[in-house]
């Protein structure tokens, strides 16, 4: 890892008016993305996962906050950046069925992001995208002709991945790339990404709701919970030991397919209640409704971020509290 | 136990302009009284097109029934006449569907929705119900999927609830009518993990309370191995292999189940395999013998020519696969 990190997004804020009251979609949160490593930013729906994406590709301006890319500040809309940050930072989406233009060809899907950054005399793009197909492990004789329609799902994401390398993308956001597609699939796309990664030197934010996909892909994972952040850890950490009792709840949900995964389970804690809805957040830690280890400040305070350690930062008032808070290490 | 649903060999096509899709190819299933079947496959290769057929909604045209026969309680559902049909759907199917947005109607109120399936799965039992009765059964139904507050639900419409409440909504339907054979398809796909866990334990309770057969269909290897007892998986229109749960999750036997297995991403973290190659036929033409056999890496000679046959390999599981033919 490198000293200055490739995406730093500090006290991010991003509201939006409506009649109903203002929606916290993302409500201060603070993280930073390393040179070459895989951030898995994982939460249910509704919990501000693809704002923070969005904000961060410019889709969005941020009501307050700073996103510096490179070292240097990013926190303006789409339209203001100047193209050689959008030839860096790429995006690809969930549902490739609706993120491809159904009535172009792949040729014609592939050469817009390259007429657009001035790459290469028109000659030169056809080897151009050859070559991205190929990249993709489709065949570009086959596939350059056919329209979206006539291809697989898989397919389809594979060649919004080649739309999204065309113009040599240093960071490239992933929202939830796989979930629309079937496991079968999903293996070849994953690990597609993951050779891509090392061979083009990609740093991923990787956005999904599948934390068993995130033990094998992720190097670093962040849990969301409306709009805030409840634990940053790298892998391997965050999976033997979670703290926040909202990742242990996430975890122990999960279904899972053999013995062996079922001792790696935090014992079981009954999930209770659903999300509350981002208009009308909960005073205090907005988990406190659902919490299992609820402590009467819960409902009064909001909890800090607070680092305990090799890069494990937790929000939740079990830890690290100055008051007569536990210490970390004798949690249960 | 007593075997309450058998399908046999049932084939169902579409015929549309294109020509004839040949989806299902030899379904086989069994549910037993009081038991937990799982039908896993991906997208496409038949799961609720089996199910539809149980129930017989399946739209004619385009979907035509073109071999089989399903046999309910010793009965063949697919001979049975519309009347035979409507009473069986009242008193001893149910079913789940995977969007509960479509399944329940946007412009009436949850209760009406659900004071009008009471009253229906009434119709030819010997308890009249009167309207007291009906509101009860109701609030009952919604109460037993722990939804707060049942009165209240009962006057919103399904726009008004999150996604969570409205599966619970569509369980509460399914289960108010004491039926024998509940048919969930894909009951939590749409959902959040920790709401499917509720769900889904939800399910378990009240299926365990009222000792109905279940029949689930889903993508999701975790939620079969909560949920069942035997689980079916079926590529292409058939089912490839059968066993208990636990055990063919453990040691599953058939090329198609390995590669599944292998690719569903674990919390070991050993990493996630390649998948599997190619994808799943086109049923217009559809290949002759195992529909499995262009993607498989042990084709032999014959599973170009005549699909296999079930065999047995102990433990009460079978595999319809020729590598795991006896020598004779």
């Amino acid at each position: 890892m490198s000293e200055v990190p490739i995406l730093g997004v500090d006290r991010l804020v991003k509201h939006f008016p409506t009649k109903a009251g203002v929606v916290r979609a993302v409500d201060d949160i603070t993280f930073d993305v390393s040179m070459g490593d895989t951030l898995g930013l994982v939460g249910e729906s509704g919990s501000g996962k693809t704002t923070t994406a969005q904000c961060v590709l410019g889709i969005y301006p941020p009501t307050s906050g700073r996103i510096a890319f490179e070292g240097a500040p990013i926190g303006v809309m789409f339209n203001r950046r100047n193209r050689e940050l959008k030839r860096k930072i790429r995006i690809v989406f969930q549902d490739p069925g609706s993120s491809l233009n159904p009535k172009r060809t792949i040729k014609q899907i592939l050469s817009v992001p390259l007429k657009v950054h001035g790459m290469g005399t028109p000659r030169e793009r056809l080897s151009m995208m050859s070559r991205l197909l190929e990249m993709v492990e489709l065949p570009p004789a086959e596939y350059l002709y056919k329209h979206p329609q006539a291809i697989g799902g898989g397919e389809k994401q594979m060649v919004a991945i080649a739309r999204a390398l065309a113009t040599n993308p240093r960071f490239i956001v992933l929202d939830e790339p796989t979930s629309a597609l079937d496991v079968s699939v999903q293996g070849k796309i994953i690990n597609l990404l993951m050779r891509l990664a090392e061979e083009l030197d990609l740093t991923y934010l990787f956005i999904t709701h599948d934390l068993s996909l995130m033990r094998n892909v992720a190097t670093r994972v962040a849990i969301m919970y409306l709009g805030k952040l409840c634990e940053i850890a790298r892998t391997e950490e965050f999976f033997r030991s979670p703290l926040h009792p909202y990742t242990k709840m996430l975890l122990s949900s999960i279904p899972v397919v053999s013995a062996e995964e079922e001792e790696l389970k935090p014992s079981k804690i009954v999930s209770q209640g659903e999300i509350p809805s981002p208009v009308d957040v909960p005073p205090g830690c907005s988990f406190h409704l659902r919490c299992p280890e609820k402590m009467p400040v819960c409902s009064q305070r909001d909890p800090e971020m607070r680092p305990l350690g090799d890069g494990h930062v937790v929000r939740c008032h079990l830890f690290g509290e100055p008051s007569g808070g536990s210490a970390p290490g004798d949690l249960e | 136990m007593d075997r309450l649903l058998a399908i046999k060999d049932l084939h169902v096509g579409f015929r549309i302009f294109e020509g004839h899709l040949r989806v299902l190819n030899g379904v086989h299933l069994d549910v037993k009284e009081g038991e937990r079947v799982g039908l896993v496959g991906e997208t496409g290769c038949g799961k609720t097109t089996t199910v539809k057929s149980v129930l017989r909604v399946l739209p004619m045209p385009p979907s035509e029934i073109t071999g089989g026969e399903i046999i309910y309680k010793g009965k063949d559902i697919l001979t049975m006449t519309r009347r035979q049909m409507a009473m069986l759907r009242r008193h001893e199917l149910t079913a789940i569907f995977q969007d509960p947005l479509q399944s329940l109607n946007p412009v009436f109120t949850v209760g009406t929705q659900l004071r009008d399936i009471v009253k229906d799965s009434a119709i030819g039992r010997k308890h009249r119900l009167t309207r007291r009765d009906v509101e009860a059964r109701c609030l009952q139904a919604l109460r037993e999927t722990g939804m707060p507050d049942p009165e209240r639900i009962m006057t919103n419409y399904p726009a008004q609830l999150s996604g969570g409440m409205r599966q619970r909504i569509c369980i509460a339907e399914a289960l108010s009518t004491n039926a024998n054979l509940l048919l969930a398809d894909e009951p939590t796909t749409n959902l959040d993990v920790t709401i499917q866990d509720q769900i889904l334990r939800k399910l378990d309770e009240l299926v365990e309370e009222k000792g109905a057969s279940v029949v689930v269909i889903t993508h999701s290897m975790g939620v079969v191995r909560d949920l069942t007892q035997r689980v079916n998986i079926m590529y292409a229109g058939a089912i490839v292999e059968t066993g208990d749960t636990r055990t063919l999750l453990e040691t599953p036997k058939h090329p198609y189940t390995r590669g599944l297995m292998a690719s569903v991403p674990k919390l070991t973290g050993e990493g996630i395999s390649e998948g599997i190659p190619g994808r799943i036929p086109n049923y217009l033409d559809p290949p002759a013998g195992c529909r499995f056999h262009p993607r498989c890496e042990h084709c032999m000679e014959i599973c170009t020519s005549t699909s296999p046959p079930f065999y047995e390999t102990g433990d009460e599981q079978s595999v319809a696969c020729y590598l795991y033919r006896r020598e004779s």
